[in-house]
């Protein structure tokens, strides 16, 4: 068993040759060291943080948001072992199909593979983020002991479902330095090291490769690694920052000769109560509004998605809306459900309303971006700054889906919508944000519209790739842990056959 | 023998009484004769439909015009209310996704 190392008790100017660096202790950077632990080739994981939480560490996050307002640079995510896993929620979902098409409705869409290439890696992203049996869209015929699913006319919407890391019995989700900690120091030939910050992505003279990487402690310690192979798992954000700061022999930073690096960063936005949705018979079922339980351990819940024709015929993104509390509706809404209701000749005397939340997904926006700031933190690294961005299509896109809704809830005499918003400002005061950074590394197969190309690999630079949510270059509206851990298994893979 | 007369006689009053009020709507609100009575007719409840029809006559043309309109499709209120979400004819009236029709006829209701 090898223990955690701390870089701030190396001796100065310290020189370790790992065959492969991976930098970021969060769930891409542990499922990576894991799958590779077996491949015989010597491991170097290099985490900012410690084991806990800490002030001085987190304090590295600092930067600045400009544009819409979005949550401070140092406020969705966790800067020690495991990541943002820290704070996660747990809900899990694949990527669909269409997530990886070329939609020429949706500028900058599409992947360079089918969702396919990275299907046969879920089975165990699943089992990482211990999300319990793959079920997913086959849970509603599961769940049918526990009630009818909503009545939805045929049309653009469908009961989907979010599967759950270790909700059961209030446990918490998965935190992935807590439950691999072990794993990790058991693996002999992975070496975590603590408290070791990249400042440096060091390129030979031609640009072509990675020499080494510089790295830094808080307590002023300074180390060298020269490894063979090295992956950025450090976040969108992050990996975006690293690469841009470290412009020494590229003036525009690494990877960055199209100027593409820290472009089209995403979010799921999550506006608060975007809607009212109306039942007659005011028989909501149970696992729309809470977790469904199953026999084999499935912790569920139900939420409404748009199918993929309906995005493909409307030229809409995705979207995931979600059913919360029960509501109460006021005279001018009453009147509304009787109007409506007596049209349609059923009975609402027993109606009640839930209201709506949502995961939406942004189109691909090249505008919105990280660059670096002036101000640099404890390390001397440039701060990052977002500028965030979300276009009133963003809005009208993910409005259309939720009209089809209440369109197919009145095609089946089952209920009725209400939308709460219709103006930008209406939008933006109900707006959070699901912290699910993405899209700063881009996947492309060309170097002139991606960073990295179908394996992850930095166009351009032989031995340098990035894992992790920052090479999706079309976000979908699912939560990303569970597909960034199926991608960085495909990127395993990879590695395993680069490495030998 | 007189006294169950007299009951069943009283029971039967007041089942008369029931039937009249609900078959000439003795205690619902009559509004005045109006030349759109043949469409408005098909509202049970006018109150709840003026009100949400006051949002809806705002973007939506005149009485006559829209009961032109109305008489034209033919069909009743119910009929078509059914039929026009499966034929994607859904609007917005104040955020609530209702059938085409129920837009029409509560405003027409709020213009009177």
């Amino acid at each position: 068993m090898s223990a955690f190392q701390d870089a701030r008790s190396f001796p100065k100017d310290t020189v370790l040759s790992p065959d492969l660096a991976i930098i970021g202790g969060g769930p891409a950077g542990i499922s990576l060291a894991l799958a590779l632990a077996d491949s015989g080739q010597s491991i170097l994981l290099l985490e900012s943080g410690g084991v806990t939480f800490d002030a001085q560490a987190q304090k590295l996050y600092e930067g600045k948001e400009t544009g819409v307002a979005y949550t401070a640079m140092d406020g969705g995510r966790l800067r020690y072992l495991g990541g943002s896993t820290n704070h996660w929620g747990g809900w899990c979902r694949p990527l669909d199909p269409i997530d990886f098409e070329d939609r020429d409705a949706v500028p900058y869409s599409g992947w360079p593979f089918p969702r396919s290439e990275i299907e046969p890696y879920f089975a165990r992203a699943q089992a990482l983020v211990e999300a319990g049996p793959w079920v997913y869209d086959k849970a509603g015929e599961a769940a049918s002991d526990s009630g009818p699913l909503l009545g939805l006319a045929p049309g653009g919407v469908y009961t989907s479902w979010f599967q759950f890391s270790k909700t059961k019995d209030g446990v918490l989700p998965t935190h992935f330095g807590d439950r691999y900690q072990n794993d990790l120091k058991r693996a002999a030939k992975i070496m975590p090291l603590l408290n070791a910050n990249l400042t440096g992505i060091r390129l030979s003279k031609d640009g072509r490769q990675m020499d080494h990487l510089d790295v830094a402690t808080l307590a002023g310690n300074r180390l060298v690694v020269k490894p063979r192979f090295t992956v950025l798992a450090a976040g969108a954000i992050e990996n975006a920052r690293l690469l841009l700061a470290s412009n020494d022999v590229t003036a525009a930073g690494v990877g960055n000769g199209n100027d593409l690096v820290g472009r089209f960063f995403a979010d799921h936005p999550i506006p608060r109560d975007v809607a009212t949705l109306v039942l007659f018979d005011g028989r909501m079922p149970p696992f729309y509004t809470n977790f469904l339980t199953l026999p084999n351990g499935a912790v569920l819940r139900a939420a409404l998605s748009p199918r993929a024709e309906f995005l493909r015929q409307k030229n809409v993104v995705g979207s995931l809306t979600t059913i919360e509390n029960e509501t109460k509706l006021d005279a001018f809404a009453t009147a509304a459900v009787e109007t409506t209701a007596e049209a349609l000749r059923v009975d609402a005397s027993k109606a009640k309303a839930f209201s709506l939340g949502c995961g939406m997904e942004l189109a691909p926006d090249p505008d919105r971006r990280i660059t670096l700031s002036d101000k640099r933190d404890a390390l001397g690294m440039p701060q990052a700054v977002l500028n965030m961005t979300i276009s009133d299509d963003d809005f009208l896109h993910f409005r259309q889906t939720l009209s089809e809704l209440g369109r197919q809830l009145l095609a089946a005499r089952s209920g009725m919508i209400h939308l709460s918003y219709s103006q930008r400002h209406e939008w933006l005061s109900a707006m959070d944000w699901g912290n699910h950074h993405l899209g700063t590394t881009r996947m492309s197969t060309d170097p002139r519209k991606g960073v990295v190309d179908a394996d992850s690999r930095v166009h351009g630079i032989a031995n340098l790739y990035v894992a992790g949510s920052s090479v999706f270059p079309t976000y979908g509206s699912s939560n990303p842990t569970m597909n960034l851990v199926a991608l960085t298994l495909r990127l395993a893979d990879h590695l395993r056959k680069a490495l030998a | 023998m007189r006294r169950r007369g007299l009951l069943t006689g009283m029971i039967a009053v007041a089942a008369l009484a029931a039937g009249a009020a609900w078959k000439f709507r003795l205690f619902a609100k009559h509004y005045p004769p109006t030349p759109y009575d043949d469409l408005l007719s098909q509202i049970t409840d006018r109150e709840p439909a003026i009100m949400f029809g006051s949002a809806a006559r705002k973007s939506l043309p005149s009485a006559a015009r829209l009961a032109a309109e109305l008489r034209r499709d033919g069909r009743i209120l119910s009929a078509r209310a059914e039929i026009e979400p499966k034929e994607n004819r859904v609007t917005e009236v104040a955020g609530w996704i209702v059938p085409q029709s129920v837009a029409l006829y509560a405003a027409l209701a709020a213009q009177i």
